[in-house]
């Protein structure tokens, strides 16, 4: 589904992304560890086409992602929760889940609207709070909604991007919870996250990213990968 | 009594119904002005001369035989392909650098100085006044009013309305405003940032052209004409608040009739020092305009 090879970024003269290669199975979600500014996020944003390769090369399900605009690799299938969530302002609750939406212009609007509802029937919070302004709601409620936004499209792909930072024990287990129920409907997931126990619990394989590049593949299920992995990035 | 209701109906009245004939074509520039702004981060400094183009393409057709409703429509359908190649060709060229502010209002400046030369070689420097498309004029409440600038008034309120709708009740104005407020985002949903920008800024331009035909018969049609009322719709956006389309028609509506009430009683070599002075008094006391940008809450 998502394969990286010797990928490399930079952000102006300073080389972010130092030869990364990774992938992802149809199904399987893959944790992506590691310390704060080693690159991690960088990696997400290069895959959406945020940030141009320098070199090396993504490819989703046999497409090149190289010079395409984040719209375009979109609507290829990449669906993306970024740190912070990124709901707008301005926008309803409704509205910003519509915008979900326009990844798949070819749909037909029967399947559109359906899609809506069967996203305001798995989040009733949202549902109550549509007509609300985005930026209103709770942090809990911003990342089901950015969580939410994406499903209501036709990703194959989802890039996670710390989705429980600051956010309180009882929604954690909820996000995970959704990050499953994601996973049991056979989409790949590249998910980073601090709380590397509980993500190790839903994810299939790991990486450990350092200083831009990749040291470390696992097995998540495996107790030796994970003892490796923890001697990895702790300090 | 009699003398009080007189005045106002007389003086007062007929004056604030000019101001907003006014008042509404300079919204319609304000609205393109302040929409590309809050999107594009870009201060279109030809807009001015888009307008006097909408006033010359409309003078040109109507030469052809073109009717008045006609032009309503055509003009602004022609200036759209026209403000889409200006964005993609050239905005677009040092859109992404780091000087973006500086290099974009350089580059229209310099679009607008080359588009007036152009309207100056193809039409001449003198002053064209094209015919009342609507003649006569209507009683109303004992007022003589000319029926082109009811209908100036009627159109124009309407199509502020239309404006309003598309951009904060169809699903094109969320994406306008979700990429007005982040543009990486917007794009990873799948909004297709670059037509919306080419979109957005080709929209302004033809509302820009669409002023310049319905002005047409009220201020005559010259090369230089958008250099006044530029001015004017660049104060309203500023006093509203850069990037805000409430702010457009409120400071819109209020400086014009400031403008029109205050000529009654001092000259009117001096209201617009006056509706000037407004907005330093705004940029003193509150620099980010009465309302919020577009794509903010």
């Amino acid at each position: 589904m998502l394969t990286i090879e010797n990928l490399h970024a930079h952000y102006g003269l300073s080389h972010v992304l130092q030869g990364v290669s990774l992938h992802g199975g149809p199904g399987e979600v893959v944790g992506l560890f590691g310390r704060n500014g080693v690159g991690k996020t960088t990696i997400l944003k290069t895959i959406a086409g945020w940030v141009p390769a320098t070199s090396g090369s993504v490819r989703l399900d046999g497409a090149d992602l190289a010079g395409r605009t984040p719209d375009a690799i979109a609507r290829l299938g990449l669906g993306l929760v970024p740190e912070d969530r990124r709901i707008f302002p301005g926008l309803s609750v409704e509205e910003n889940l519509r915008l979900g939406l326009l990844q798949c212009p070819a749909r037909s609007r029967r399947e559109n609207e359906a899609a809506i509802g069967r996203a305001f029937a798995r989040f009733p919070r949202l549902a109550e709070r549509r007509h609300q302004m985005g930026t209103t709601l709770s942090g809990g409620e911003q990342q089901m909604l950015a969580m939410a936004r994406v499903m209501v499209g036709t990703a194959k792909l989802l890039l996670i991007d710390e989705p429980t930072e600051g956010l309180a024990p009882m929604i954690v287990d909820e996000i995970f919870a959704i990050i499953g129920d994601l996973k049991r409907a056979g989409l790949t997931i590249l998910l980073v996250e601090q709380n590397i126990h509980r993500a190790l619990d839903v994810a299939d394989r790991f990486y450990a990213v350092e200083r831009g590049r990749v040291t470390l593949e696992g097995d998540a299920a495996s107790p030796k990968d994970r003892a490796r992995l923890m001697e990895t990035v702790s300090v | 009594m009699a003398e009080t209701i007189d005045y106002l109906q007389f003086i007062l009245a007929p004056q604030a119904l000019n101001g907003l004939s006014l008042g509404v074509a300079v919204v319609l520039m304000a609205l393109g002005l302040t929409i590309i702004f809050g999107l594009l981060d870009v201060i279109n400094m030809a807009h001015g001369e888009f307008y006097a183009m909408g006033a010359f393409l409309a003078l040109s057709l109507a030469g052809l035989g073109v009717g008045f409703w006609a032009l309503l429509v055509l003009v602004p359908l022609l200036m759209i392909p026209i403000g889409w190649a200006a964005e993609r060709w050239l905005i677009q060229r040092v859109f992404h650098s780091r000087d973006r502010h500086i290099l974009t209002l350089l580059l229209t400046f310099g679009l607008g100085m080359i588009l007036e030369d152009v309207l100056k070689l193809a039409y001449g420097p003198n002053t064209m006044r094209p015919e009342t498309p609507i003649a006569g004029g209507t009683e109303i409440l004992g007022m003589f009013l000319p029926n082109y600038r009811l209908f100036l008034i009627g159109f124009g309120l309407a199509l502020i309305a239309a404006v309003w709708v598309v951009v904060f009740r169809t699903r094109l104005g969320a994406m306008v405003r979700a990429a007005a407020f982040d543009k990486d985002m917007a794009s990873s949903l799948g909004v297709p940032v670059r037509r919306v920008y080419a979109g957005t800024f080709a929209f302004g331009v033809a509302l820009a052209g669409l002023s310049g035909v319905l002005l047409a018969p009220i201020y005559s049609v010259f090369p230089t004409m958008g250099r006044d009322f530029i001015l004017m719709a660049f104060t309203v956006v500023i006093v509203g608040g850069m990037g805000s389309i409430q702010g457009a028609v409120v400071a819109g509506l209020l400086l014009t009739q400031v403008q029109a009430i205050s000529s009654l009683y001092i000259s009117p070599v001096w209201s617009d020092p006056l509706v000037f002075g407004i907005m330093v008094l705004v940029l003193m006391v509150r620099p980010r305009g009465l309302f919020g940008r577009l794509g903010n809450a």
